[in-house]
């Protein structure tokens, strides 16, 4: 088929299109989502009964910061990603974030081993945290790939997997707000785990979710 | 002397103001072309069809840079036009066209330049295999060949139903997709869709690449 029949097909098939949103407008529709499912389990769930007082003195309230920061900064990137005429240096923006949010739990985990020596590197297994982090992020993995399924045809895999990771750290900024973790090597080996699993299955898997979703209008 | 001196001085300012002019062209070229696809975006077909022969020289003169085959630099204007149309929707008009155009192509371009890499590759080892003495298996030939068929069968099996309804009438029975649409009730689009799909999977069960 000649270029120039192919452009008569193309026009002839044309139907209406809504432009995708702007990566700042999509990343706040993107938080303001995932903020309203967070607020729903913590209410279904309710907030762990030391929260205040482990907000003020542990080590929460910096990985909060740095889990949130990790979270927008991803969405923002992912949504970057997403268009064809952005540079691909933006799967790059949350990492910064990503390292404070490992060395907020890596300093929490020398806080506890000054604190109670040996015993504080013990780990336990905490099956609940990860099926919470998997539960609540691979569906807030779905609501951003459906957000940002217009880049199924650029780079579909950082996409998601940036996706992945941004809803990933909103799933665990929920469990550091409702379940009961102490031990900061405990958080960072389960929380790390489940983040990782969520990130490298979005990867992995987002790209035909993606297309799926193109499909489907 | 005087008038020859004179004429060149007089292709001074005109040689001056020739980037600028270009410049100036280009702007408002480019200016044509966000508002043209910002009306293809509303559903305005002839506004589309403009744009899109307007840019298909740009989008060549692109590819033939990346790609010194001439069928394969069209083929990659093609894919490039089929990603324009269906990324139509990440367009923000309020940016200019031309850099979000031209990003789609040179990724285009260079899905080619890798499935050639790819393709090169294969070859190679076919090349090789070319050398190597032929069995004399006639019997385990053709049986190699049904195997094959016997495979391909079940992978047109599994795909689904609209992926095998389109992948029939487009490319076993050769209709155009006008026809293919009257006798499957699909439309083109959805069509286009359906068979690219479906080779991808064929291409992917049968270990085509690509």
């Amino acid at each position: 088929m000649q270029s120039e029949d192919l452009i008569h097909r193309l026009a002839d098939d044309l139907r209406p299109v809504r432009p995708a949103s702007s990566p700042a407008i999509a990343t706040a529709l993107w938080l303001g989502l995932a903020c309203a499912v967070i607020i729903a389990a913590t209410l279904f769930w309710g907030l762990r009964h030391d929260l205040a007082e482990r907000l003020a003195s542990g080590f929460e309230m910096p990985q909060l910061v740095a889990a949130l920061a990790t979270s927008v900064l991803a969405a923002f990137a992912a949504f970057q990603l997403a268009l064809p005429d952005r540079s691909r240096l933006w799967a790059c923006l949350p990492l910064p974030a990503a390292f404070g949010w490992l060395a907020t739990m890596g300093w929490g985990c020398v806080q506890d081993f000054l604190k109670l020596g040996p015993e504080a590197l013990h780990i336990g297994v905490s099956l609940p945290c990860f099926g919470f982090i998997l539960g609540l992020g691979l569906p807030l993995t779905m609501v951003m790939l459906w957000l940002s399924r217009h880049g199924a045809w650029f780079s579909p895999g950082p996409v998601a997997a940036l996706g992945g990771l941004s809803a990933a750290a909103m799933a665990s900024i929920g469990l550091s707000l409702i379940h009961h973790l102490d031990a900061a090597m405990m958080v960072l080996v389960w929380h790390g785990i489940s983040v990782l699993v969520v990130t490298a299955m979005a990867g992995k898997l987002g790209p035909r979710v993606m297309r799926i979703a193109r499909s489907g209008e | 002397m005087p008038s020859a001196s004179l004429s060149a001085l007089d292709l001074v300012p005109a040689l001056m103001a020739a980037p600028g002019d270009v410049t100036a062209e280009r702007d408002a070229r480019d200016l044509r072309w966000s508002r043209l696809m910002a009306a293809a975006q509303a559903g305005d077909r002839r506004a589309y069809e403009e744009l899109l022969r307007e840019c298909l020289p740009l989008l060549r003169q692109i590819c033939r840079a990346r790609l010194r085959d001439a069928t394969e630099a069209e083929d990659a204007v093609q894919d490039t036009l089929l990603t324009i149309h269906r990324a139509r929707a990440s367009y923000d008009a309020s940016r200019p066209f031309r850099p979000w155009l031209v990003a789609i192509t040179e990724r285009r371009a260079l899905d080619r330049i890798r499935a050639r890499g790819r393709r090169s590759g294969r070859e190679a080892a076919l090349d090789i295999a070319a050398e190597l003495p032929a069995p004399d298996v006639s019997a385990d030939t053709s049986l190699d060949a049904m195997r094959a068929a016997a495979r391909l069968r079940d992978a047109v099996q599994e795909l689904p139903e609209s992926q095998r309804t389109a992948l029939g009438l487009t490319k076993l029975q050769d209709l155009s997709l006008q026809e293919a649409s009257e006798r499957s009730g699909m439309s083109i689009g959805a069509l286009k869709v359906a068979t690219h799909r479906a080779m991808q999977s064929l291409r992917r069960r049968l270990g085509g690449g690509e």
